[in-house]
């Protein structure tokens, strides 16, 4: 059966309703293709041009000329061990961080979702840890978790313990930092999807007389999933790049994130072939993940 | 409608705002920690155990916004006696201030100008984001789109590289053209990357409000537009203040491709505040300044619009 | 009255045109955000007052200075006339073209002989022993050592200390006899430890430290003019030098895994450690008693001897080198001109910068100036440093790798790491046709 949107974009251009003002056809193309077109010139070059370095043995930091190597990159880093670890790490570090980061947030969306006084303020204020610079978070972070200048050992009574240190620790105080920075982004999101949930809903699983879990699974959840699934693929995206305080607080062997090793490679040593080689396998990795999300994303919107 | 509530209720309330209260406790010290720092005079910033009462001062900032170097020899009385307020803080903390030999001024940290950049950069390429976001996710929401499955995941995906990659082909591309060190330059690339993440935000606003709104306008006789204008993006709002938090913040943190884009007329300050090596210690005092004010214009822009991100959305108006 | 508009309007645009010709020279010279381009901005400063030139020091944090300096050279760009740049840059930079070759100047005001011969030789020439200069040495830097007067000069503690190991405790000469302090001051209930050092593997602050350890024992990172490094790098002095530091980091206070100079100077002023390695340009902090709480007690030395009475420190430092794509290389080499001049170097000293001009080291003046001018004076003609070839960056990579889980998760023997080390540095060096 059409929907009424179907019935509205095919309605002749000289109809009553669609007589004034633009046709709904040129209204989809002013509103679609300018966003497309800017976005294509700003990626598609850079892509290109990592695309070309990544089959060539392009060092930025010389002036020689890059010669065509085929896939000699590709072959190098796909057997190259220490890169390997580098994903493991990387995918331990991903579910780690997302997991927290949509466990509090999540939880804190529903905690806030009822009226509570000072809700805007209370809701700003969780929001702060995410609006701190990257960078600045990793420094302080790295001063916080110090044993002998920092607080957290300090008020928890921890004493020597070694969060940084320590390398199978590291890879979860750097996770820790990325929670507490990022649980605010799932936690806004889940709040608006929470609050957009229609109250009648509710009354009417109320009067049903129906338990807080069978109200949460069959109502809450499926109505603010789409909405979740979004911010897990934003977030997930994001912890596969991620840096800036990953770098300032560790670089342990234990921690070397992809991004990090990329770095590395792009900027320390310069190989600059490599690196857009390297670059490439993670871009098709994190494509590849994020089709499996919005498949779901996709479903869940269905239901 | 006077509610009976239920003891359980009412235990169950309690105990979610002591979680709550918890939750803000357990996120909001690390912050405290860096504004109490802002706020300390230097040696008590990375002491055994950490000081955790002190005597306020504002130095940090004065250094923040000069230019230093140590002091060779205690300052004479009379040039201190002389000397403003915060040249006194700066005396205080072992430095002096660099001054232009000619004219005498106060060689500037160059923290002013960044902050300013931040401010126009920031502000501009959110407007851009925001405003072409939505149109772009009405698009896609209300209009059949031949392939718009893989329209919306290229939109996605040119967010997927990390800028490392990116940043040298920019970098020759906005050369080439004449963009390095400009604010349009960053604008424009700012615009870019949150422009995918304000497509798919605000498309999954906008396919939760029903169509039956606009059909009901349409029927009325408005036009497409003032339907999208007057109905959708009232309802959106949410949406949008949600968008616009995130891409204020995305672009006033960015720091990768402020560093490389920008050399002096249009860098921004991220870069600037983590690097206060000042006299061969991290001046923590002076980061933590530099942060504090940093975060504020983020901090009150969220607050203004907190009602706006909790309004949600009303449903069933249509149905009465 | 329209004829009088024209004309005033002739005038401001004439005024208006004439503005930029009337506008003085300027310069540019890009260095790290640290203080040392806080003095040389104070230097420069004098430049201008002389001659109406400006001089602007642009920095950018020291994790970034590499990245912006070879970015703005790759694109070939003209934004820095001058650069004060990192000795290991040398190779690369020459070799790409980045650097302005200033043989001639250099033979012409004999920098050769008025320069300490370490700085030239490290911060100024390339390739090693081929008489090429690419910089003037601007800023001499090597790694020192700090340590706790008090502590030291405690009877108690000597006493102690006498009878534990039988002999007197004093400033270490011997590094057997540093790693006998760092272990006797090690006491972690007490929140009091032996000694701190560098660790940070993400550039070349652990290697640095290394260095120190592997140069005094008599042990070397390769020959420098053939490439080869097999029976050199992991040579027995070498692998006893690299089991020296480690040692040593079992006396650093706790979560001391990634430390460089801002940690190691912390580990003075507040009270953590008896001794701390750094750079001599992080000194000035701690004699500064608005910064050190500890700065009256504190003392500095050199770098002790090995057990073969070898004596090396790492270098450091930089060199001011004009950038090939500047527009104003007349008026850099007119400044360079200036820099070198004796009384601009005494004057440079004074402001804190530390010179590398020789008279002015040797002087009483110079090494009475500081507590630890003495200590540099000494080190600066006793300092070793890394690899200048282009590819330097991949052996850093490959020596973090390999040392830091040795030095600081105990994995592996010091041998080990140095034959795998020698294994990687080879295969670099094939890669780029240094040796078949």
């Amino acid at each position: 059966m059409d929907t009424v949107a179907d019935v509205m974009t095919r309605l002749e251009p000289n109809t009553r309703a669609a007589a004034r003002g633009l046709s709904d056809l040129s209204i989809r193309n002013l509103f679609i293709i300018p966003t497309i077109a800017f976005l294509i010139v700003f990626n598609v070059f850079p892509l290109l041009y990592s695309l070309y370095t990544a089959f060539t043995d392009y060092r930025a930091s010389t002036s020689a000329p890059a010669n065509w190597i085929g896939l000699a990159n590709f072959r190098d880093l796909l057997s190259d061990p220490f890169i390997w670890r580098n994903f493991t790490i990387t995918a331990k570090y991903v579910i780690i961080s997302v997991t927290g980061q949509v466990l509090v947030g999540f939880g804190l969306a529903m905690l806030l979702n009822r009226p509570i006084p000072l809700k805007g303020l209370i809701t700003t204020l969780l929001l702060l840890p995410m609006m701190l610079s990257p960078a600045v978070v990793g420094l302080f972070w790295k001063l916080l978790y110090d044993p002998s200048f920092g607080i957290i050992n300090y008020f928890l009574g921890l004493g020597k313990f070694e969060w940084l240190a320590d390398p199978q620790v590291a890879l979860y105080a750097v996770a820790i930092v990325d929670i507490w920075m990022w649980s605010p982004f799932v936690m806004l999101l889940s709040l608006a999807g929470l609050s957009a949930v229609p109250k009648h809903l509710y009354e009417a699983a109320e009067i049903d007389r129906a338990g807080p879990f069978y109200t949460f699974f069959r109502i809450t959840l499926p109505l603010v999933a789409p909405i979740l699934m979004i911010a897990i693929i934003f977030r997930t995206m994001e912890a596969f790049k991620t840096f800036d305080h990953a770098y300032i607080l560790s670089t342990q062997p234990t921690t070397e994130l992809i991004a990090i090793r990329l770095y590395k490679m792009a900027f320390l040593e310069w190989q600059t072939g490599m690196s857009s080689a390297f670059a490439y396998i993670v871009l098709i990795v994190v494509v590849a993940i994020t089709n499996i999300y919005v498949k779901y994303l996709n479903k869940a919107k269905a239901r | 409608m006077a509610e009976v509530k239920t003891k359980g209720e009412v235990i169950f309330n309690r105990a979610a705002v002591i979680a709550v209260i918890v939750a803000l406790v357990v996120m909001l010290t690390p912050i405290f920690w860096i504004a109490a720092t802002a706020f300390k005079p230097r040696n008590l910033a990375t002491t055994v155990p950490p000081t955790v009462f002190f005597e306020p001062t504002l130095s940090p900032f004065a250094k923040l916004f000069t230019k230093r170097s140590q002091l060779r020899e205690p300052v004479e009385q009379e040039v201190y006696d002389n000397a403003a307020w915060w040249e006194k803080l700066i005396y205080d903390g072992g430095e002096q201030v660099v001054r232009n030999r000619k004219s005498g001024e106060v060689t500037s940290s160059g923290f002013g100008n960044r902050y300013m950049n931040s401010l126009i950069v920031s502000v501009i390429s959110t407007l851009l984001a925001v405003s072409m976001g939505t149109i772009t996710a009405y698009g896609f929401s209300r209009f059949r789109v031949p392939g718009e499955q893989d329209w919306l995941f290229f939109i996605l995906s040119t967010r997927m590289l990390p800028p490392v990659v990116v940043a040298i082909p920019m970098f020759l591309m906005y050369r080439a053209v004449g963009l390095h060190d400009t604010h349009i330059g960053l604008i424009i690339l700012y615009t870019a990357f949150n422009l995918s993440f304000a497509v798919w935000i605000m498309k999954g606003f906008i396919d939760e409000i029903p169509r039956e709104y606009e059909e009901a306008a349409l029927v009325d006789g408005y036009t497409r537009l003032q339907a999208f204008w007057k109905i959708v993006l009232p309802e959106a709002l949410t949406g949008i203040a949600a968008t616009a938090v995130f891409c204020f913040i995305t672009a006033w943190n960015e720091y990768a491709f402020a560093l490389m884009m920008t050399s002096k007329n249009a860098q921004t300050a991220p870069p600037y505040i983590p690097s206060q090596v000042g006299s061969g210690l991290s001046d923590w005092t002076v980061i933590a300044s530099g942060a504090f004010l940093f975060l504020l214009p983020v901090a009150v822009f969220t607050f203004l619009l907190r009602n706006h991100l909790l309004r949600g959305m009303s449903f069933g108006a249509i149905r009465k | 009255m329209q004829r009088q508009l024209y004309r005033l309007m002739a005038g401001v645009a004439a005024i208006a045109l004439s503005a930029p010709a009337a506008m003085s020279q300027e310069l540019t010279i890009f260095w790290a955000e640290w203080d040392p381009a806080n003095y040389l901005q104070e230097l420069v400063n004098e430049y201008e007052a002389e001659t109406g030139v400006t001089v602007t020091v642009e920095t950018t944090p020291w994790q970034d200075f590499q990245t912006k300096a070879f970015t703005e050279f790759n694109a070939r760009g003209s934004a820095y006339d001058m650069i004060v740049g990192d000795s290991q840059w040398l190779g690369a930079a020459s070799e790409a073209g980045h650097y302005v070759d200033l043989t001639e100047f250099f033979n012409t005001h004999k920098l050769g002989e008025i320069m300490a011969p370490a700085t030239v030789k490290y911060y100024a020439e390339y390739p090693g022993n081929s008489g090429k200069y690419w910089a003037v040495p601007a800023e001499g830097d090597a790694v020192g050592w700090s340590y706790r007067k008090d502590w030291f000069e405690d009877p108690a503690e000597m006493a102690a200390f006498k009878e534990k190991y039988g002999y007197d405790l004093a400033v270490p000469e011997t590094w057997a006899q540093l790693i006998d302090i760092a272990e006797f001051f090690h006491r972690p209930d007490q929140n009091r430890y032996g000694i701190a050092i560098y660790t940070d593997n993400s550039y070349d602050g652990l290697i640095m430290g290394v260095e120190n350890a592997l140069f005094s024992y008599g042990g070397n990172l390769g020959d420098y003019s053939t490439y080869q490094v097999d029976g050199i790098l992991n040579s027995d002095a070498s692998i006893a030098g690299l089991e020296a530091y480690r040692k040593l980091y079992g006396f650093t206070p706790p979560g001391w895994s990634k430390t460089f100079f801002v940690e190691n100077n912390q580990a003075i002023t507040e009270g953590l450690a008896a001794m701390s390695m750094n750079y001599f340009a992080f000194f000035p902090a701690l004699v500064n008693p608005a910064t050190n709480p500890n700065a009256e007690v504190t003392g500095f030395f050199a770098n002790p001897k090995g057990p073969n009475g070898d004596q090396f420190a790492a270098l450091g430092g930089q060199g001011i080198s004009i950038v090939s794509y500047s527009e104003n290389q007349e008026e850099a080499f007119k400044f360079l001109e200036w820099f070198i001049k004796e009384e601009t170097q005494k004057r440079w000293a004074e402001l804190g910068g530390y010179t590398a001009h020789a008279a002015t080291l040797e002087s009483e003046e110079f090494r009475k100036a500081t507590p630890y001018n003495e200590a540099f004076y000494q080190t600066m003609f006793m300092v070793k440093d890394f690899w200048a070839v282009p590819e330097y960056a991949e052996l850093l990579t490959a020596a973090n790798a390999r040392i830091y889980p040795y030095i600081v998760g105990g994995e592996g023997t010091a041998k080990e790491v140095l034959d795998a080390l020698t294994a990687d540095w080879n295969e670099t060096f094939k890669k780029y046709g240094r040796i078949q």
